[in-house]
């Protein structure tokens, strides 16, 4: 049994070895047109580093010879019969080509900024600490192997809060070199329950002078905070060193 | 090209130009100041040199309304203002060619504290494509709080050469503010202190002071 099976797969593959029959002068034509078509001889003449798809061309040859029912596919018969049997994968003009790479960085761009963590609130009217045992750690912002962090990225606004006890206060804002020392940029506002006014500031990582404005004219300093003495205007104001996210 | 997909790569165009730019001017929190008229008269002249510079002007505005918020004379604004000109011009240059507004603004701050220029192209050497800004404000404080400048430019471009970030120049000024509330010297708290940030980093000394020594800057003139 075993045997005869054998015998009926080794004929079928006997059958299989047989190449249809092709005229002799079919297979030279074909590769004549071709090779001309690539000599710029042709109506698509192409570089050899062109990136062009050579499909076989649905000469009368080729169509005679393949069996009855089966078609060559569309795309190669209709590039057979304007350019000789080439068809191009694609072609964009300079202008298209432009907008989509400009499509593509806008995507990328509003990718990025989607995708983009949340900023880190630093819980502090003075500088952010990092654990005094383990510095090297501590706080650290992890970058993974390889990154390309530019010095613009690095200095990206970190949320920073700002506190001030001023019961008696009816209005109170922070100003700062972070905000221009614009008294209306920045208005805190009063937590009910403690009486303390703060807000939530987007400041750059490094060091920055600011007060309170209290009541809209007095110029108030952050008890929480050290102090320096501006030599400029011979005042007092707060210091604050905000680091990276 | 048809005309609505002309229009398309128009809008797209525009767009992607007009997100970029607001995105810029949010990271470098540049907003419109709005000036009294006699104190912008009065800085409008070193405005304009400063745009003529391709200086960053924001610097300048936020100094002048912060005289305002102070109540100062306007006389005075305007030597502050032409003072922060002159810094900002030469920490542009010691801090070429691709420094950022924030690094401008705290090489400025540097320079007022008396931080020679020398210190920032070290600096800029030592932190390689890192940002400055946290190095330079650490570095104003540290010499504001008393530490001679010499000694706290050598620290600090030996911390940006062993590969020392952000936190850890913040976590120095900390230490060394505690300890100066606490009664110690300045100079002998940085000292101090550096010998506890030192091993945490990525490129420790080979022998002591080997790294400082090679690295220091000069004299101040």
């Amino acid at each position: 049994m075993r045997e005869e099976h054998d015998e009926l797969i080794g004929h079928i593959i006997e059958e299989l070895k047989v190449l249809p029959a092709v005229p002799a002068d079919a297979t030279a034509r074909v590769l004549a047109r071709v090779d001309a078509a690539r000599r710029g001889q042709g109506p698509s003449a192409v570089s050899d580093d062109d990136d062009v798809i050579f499909f076989p061309a649905a000469t009368d040859e080729i169509a005679a010879q393949a069996p009855s029912g089966r078609r060559m596919p569309a795309a190669a018969t209709a590039g057979g019969s304007r350019d000789g049997g080439l068809r191009r994968r694609f072609v964009v003009s300079l202008p298209a080509a432009i907008g989509y790479a400009l499509a593509a960085t806008l995507a990328g761009f509003l990718i990025r900024g989607a995708a983009m963590p949340k900023e880190r609130t630093t819980v502090a009217a003075v500088t952010p600490r990092v654990n005094d045992t383990a510095v090297g750690t501590a706080g650290m912002s992890v970058r993974p192997a390889g990154a390309v962090v530019t010095r613009e990225s690095q200095e990206k606004p970190v949320a920073v809060q700002f506190v001030l006890d001023a019961a008696a206060a009816k209005s109170v804002a922070l100003v700062g070199d972070f905000n221009a020392w614009d008294g209306s940029a920045t208005p805190l506002t009063r937590d009910s329950a403690s009486g303390a006014w703060s807000v939530v500031a987007h400041v750059s990582p490094g060091r920055h002078v600011y007060a309170y404005l209290v009541d809209g004219k007095v110029l108030t300093l952050d008890p929480r905070a050290p102090k320096t003495r501006d030599s400029d205007y011979g005042t007092e104001q707060s210091v604050i060193i905000v680091g990276l996210q | 090209m048809t005309r609505a997909r002309r229009y398309a790569v128009l809008v797209l165009a525009v767009t992607a130009l007009a997100s970029g730019a607001l995105r810029r001017a949010e990271s470098q929190g540049v907003k419109p100041v709005d000036l009294d008229p006699a104190t912008a008269a009065a800085i409008a002249p070193i405005i304009q040199q400063a745009s003529a510079a391709s200086l960053p002007v924001e610097l300048l505005y936020a100094k002048a309304r912060e005289g305002e918020v102070q109540r100062v004379p306007v006389a005075r604004i305007e030597a502050a203002v032409r003072a922060l000109f002159a810094r900002v011009q030469t920490a542009h240059e010691a801090l070429a060619p691709n420094a950022t507004v924030q690094e401008i603004g705290a090489a400025a701050d540097a320079l007022k504290a008396g931080v020679p220029s020398e210190t920032l192209r070290e600096m800029r050497r030592a932190g390689k494509d890192g940002s400055l800004a946290v190095p330079l404000g650490v570095l104003t404080q540290l010499v504001i709080r008393g530490v001679p400048v010499e000694r706290a430019s050598v620290q600090v471009v030996d911390l940006l050469q062993r590969g020392a970030v952000s936190n850890h120049f913040i976590a120095l000024d900390e230490r060394v503010r505690a300890d100066v509330v606490a009664g110690k010297r300045p100079d002998e708290s940085l000292d101090l202190r550096m010998k506890g940030i030192i091993p945490n980093l990525p490129q420790q000394a080979t022998a002591d002071g080997a790294a400082i020594q090679a690295t220091s800057p000069k004299r101040p003139r």
